[in-house]
């Protein structure tokens, strides 16, 4: 569809339901004056904007505001008409401001949201039905949760599958190691989703390589510090059988760096994930074989357009397929030869996307398994 | 001749027995524990927290209690890199400013938690906390969330260059654990901490101006947190507004191991030191021996309550709240 056909579209269904909202506001203030507030006539047209996460102290949670700032911009606001909700790692706060969030606008809300943990996504979707905003999420929500169990006012949900990206990078190392060898991984927090998808893919690549022995896993926890120690721990226990080491996430990679240089050991194969600025300097410099970059840039932009969109009424989400309400976003993942490429393309000048283009991105619909 | 086994000497040198029976128990399941390199291991990742442990060690003597460390760390580690890389980058090019800068940040958001502390007379407690979270909040303001990252091989030399087997950073901890006994001991200072700690009524009683020693115990532990701030930029090259991430437990567990007492008077700067080796070790160790993930929060749970029991005189004490 050209976009001068899709405009004209977008033009006239928001031109007929101001039209609509404008002539049932006349007639309902004309004989029940109040009971209409100007509130329900903003709930359609001008939903307030709001995104719900953790904290602001990491790169990829700066990314995904990144983004939704970038989206605010593009629908004609400025940066601020978007709230940051931050819950500091609790569900409760979670809820709970969001709750507050939808007293405040009288639900006229479009809301992004990562719910902290998978329980958490429940509540946070009943509250936005009751009030009668939308809701676009990601990462976290149970299986038996499905956005299209909430009429239009759970619009969907995105999260990455991380067992396939996280097999390739185990692969990259173990070819780096010349098929033979130990190898160590340093997970995220045990019972962290991600962090059980991003073993998970260690151990199916292992399958493909007899020659090469896990030695350990364990946990270090996101953490840089804790990476550390434990890096140094695993060379007190291993020693030279260790050649090469699979971090869940970049910061862990960090720290393992760390614990090397300590003891002067160079040229170690390690592969990461994430794709934040230093690790993908690192991956040019050398120093670590590849990452995979999830664009939460692209993440924060779109599951907020999403729920705007969803709101002012551009599609109803209850008429689009399973796989446009819950699907997985994009991987890329980031190794020597295109990390130069990828640098240029998505970090040095952050792309212009097209806010309106909800699923080109992203990664087919969710599987259950 | 004075008997050996006292009851006083057996507490005294509990926490030391404890670390030794850690080492042989270690030892004994995994030979590799017991190696030069394992120590100097240790000895790094214990570098940063002994320096928080000795700061908060101060302020516990007194029978107050600071959980501003995480804040305060992550600022002042925040603040030494852009200091650092304000100045050159580099030692030779006059970063070497960063330290004192640095040294006096940390002192100034101590006086600060002391004066919020003391003359808005609210509890160490929440004084302290709320300091912290204000620390935390500016690493996050200042550093817009990223990580700042210092790659000076000079400064770096902290962690890479080895003299007798352990780097840099550990004898720079020897000396500031040194300089605290010092402060400790033999200044008047280091005994109105303990006056305080004893028994505060008295101290007031007998003239002591407890209030500037309170607030003065938080400059100090400020001092303090600002070093670990910096080792911890030397150990890690880098400094993002977490980086005193999980220092609060490591350290008042640390000082609690080592049989210093929450309430006071009790304790000391030596008792500290050996509390961060028993939880090093004990971190170290279970990954060396192999323990399953899935135990070892629980285990190092429990280790640190034999510790404590053997390790405290609560005998002195009529009831624990």
């Amino acid at each position: 569809m050209s976009t001068f056909i899709k405009d004209f579209i977008e033009r006239e269904t928001i031109n007929r339901r101001n039209f609509l909202l404008a002539s049932a506001a006349g007639l309902t203030s004309a004989t029940m004056p109040g009971v209409f507030g100007g509130g329900m006539a903003r709930a359609a047209t001008e939903p307030a904007l709001a995104w719900s996460y953790r904290d602001r102290a990491s790169a990829y949670w700066n990314a995904i505001v990144s983004g939704g700032e970038a989206f605010t911009e593009s629908i004609g606001k400025p940066k601020d008409a978007m709230t940051s909700l931050i819950n500091e790692g609790s569900s409760e706060k979670s809820l709970a401001d969001i709750k507050a969030f939808l007293a405040k606008n009288n639900g006229a809300c479009a809301i992004a949201c990562d719910p902290n943990d998978s329980p958490n996504a429940r509540p946070v979707a009943e509250a936005v039905q009751a009030a009668g905003g939308y809701v676009s999420t990601i990462w976290n929500k149970t299986d038996d949760a499905h956005p299209w169990d909430f009429g239009d006012n759970w619009v969907s949900h995105m999260t990455w599958s991380d067992e396939k990206p996280a097999e390739e990078t185990a692969r990259i190392l173990f070819e780096a190691m010349g098929g033979k060898g130990g190898v160590v991984h340093l997970g995220g927090i045990a019972a962290n989703n991600p962090a059980i998808e991003r073993l998970n893919g260690l151990k199916n690549a292992l399958k493909d390589y007899p020659d090469i022995t896990l030695l350990d896993a364990q946990p270090a926890d996101w953490d840089t510090t804790k990476a550390a120690e434990l890096m140094a721990s695993f060379l007190t226990k291993y020693g030279d059988q260790i050649t090469g080491v699979h971090c869940a996430n970049d910061n862990i990679a960090y720290g393992v760096m760390e614990a090397l240089k300590a003891e002067g050991i160079e040229g170690m194969p390690i592969v990461a994930y994430d794709g934040n600025p230093e690790a993908v300097q690192m991956v040019m410099d050398g120093k670590l074989l590849a990452t995979v970059f999830t664009n939460p840039h692209w993440g924060g932009g779109i599951t907020l357009s999403l729920a705007y969109h969803a709101a002012i009424g551009t599609f109803k989400p209850s008429e689009e397929p399973h796989e446009h309400r819950e699907f997985y976003g994009p991987t890329i993942l980031v190794t020597a030869k295109d990390a130069a490429d990828f640098k240029a393309k998505y970090l040095d000048n952050v792309p212009t996307y097209d806010w309106t283009d909800f699923w080109g991105p992203s990664n087919g619909g969710i599987v259950y398994k | 001749m004075k008997r050996l086994m006292t009851r006083e000497n057996a507490i005294r040198w509990a926490p030391l027995l404890v670390l030794i029976g850690l080492m042989i128990l270690f030892t004994a399941i995994n030979p590799a524990f017991l190696s030069q390199r394992n120590f100097a291991r240790i000895a790094i990742a214990a570098a940063p927290a002994l320096m928080v442990a000795i700061g908060v060690t101060f302020i516990i003597v007194m029978g107050s209690i600071d959980l501003s460390m995480e804040g305060t760390v992550g600022l002042t580690a925040v603040l030494f890199c852009f200091v650092f890389l304000a100045t050159g980058g580099t030692l030779a090019a006059g970063a070497w400013v960063a330290v004192p800068v640095i040294l006096l940040a940390g002192a100034l958001i101590g006086l600060v938690n002391g004066l919020v502390h003391v003359k808005l007379r609210i509890p160490s407690f929440m004084a302290s906390l709320a300091i912290g979270f204000v620390g935390t909040g500016a690493a996050v303001l200042i550093t817009g969330g990223d990580i700042v990252k210092i790659d000076d091989d000079t400064f770096r030399a902290l962690l890479t260059w080895r003299i007798a087997g352990f780097p840099l950073m550990v004898y720079v901890v020897i000396v500031m654990a040194l300089i605290a006994w010092f402060i400790q001991s033999h200044t008047t200072l280091g005994r109105n901490f303990y006056a305080v700690g004893g028994g505060e009524e008295l101290a007031h009683a007998s003239g002591l101006n407890v209030r500037r020693v309170r607030i003065l115990g938080f400059v100090l532990a400020g001092v303090f947190y600002a070093v670990a701030g910096i080792l911890q930029v030397a150990k890690l090259g880098q400094a993002e507004s977490v980086s005193g991430a999980n220092f609060m437990f490591i350290s008042i567990t640390s000082v609690v191991v080592g049989g210093v007492a929450l309430w006071g008077g009790i304790g000391g700067i030596w008792n500290t030191v050996v509390g961060v080796l028993i939880v090093n070790v004990i971190n170290n160790g279970m990954v060396v021996i192999g323990l399953p993930d899935y135990l070892q929060d629980g285990m190092l749970g429990l280790l640190v309550i034999v510790a404590v029991v053997l390790s405290t005189d609560r005998r002195s004490i009529s009831f624990v709240k």
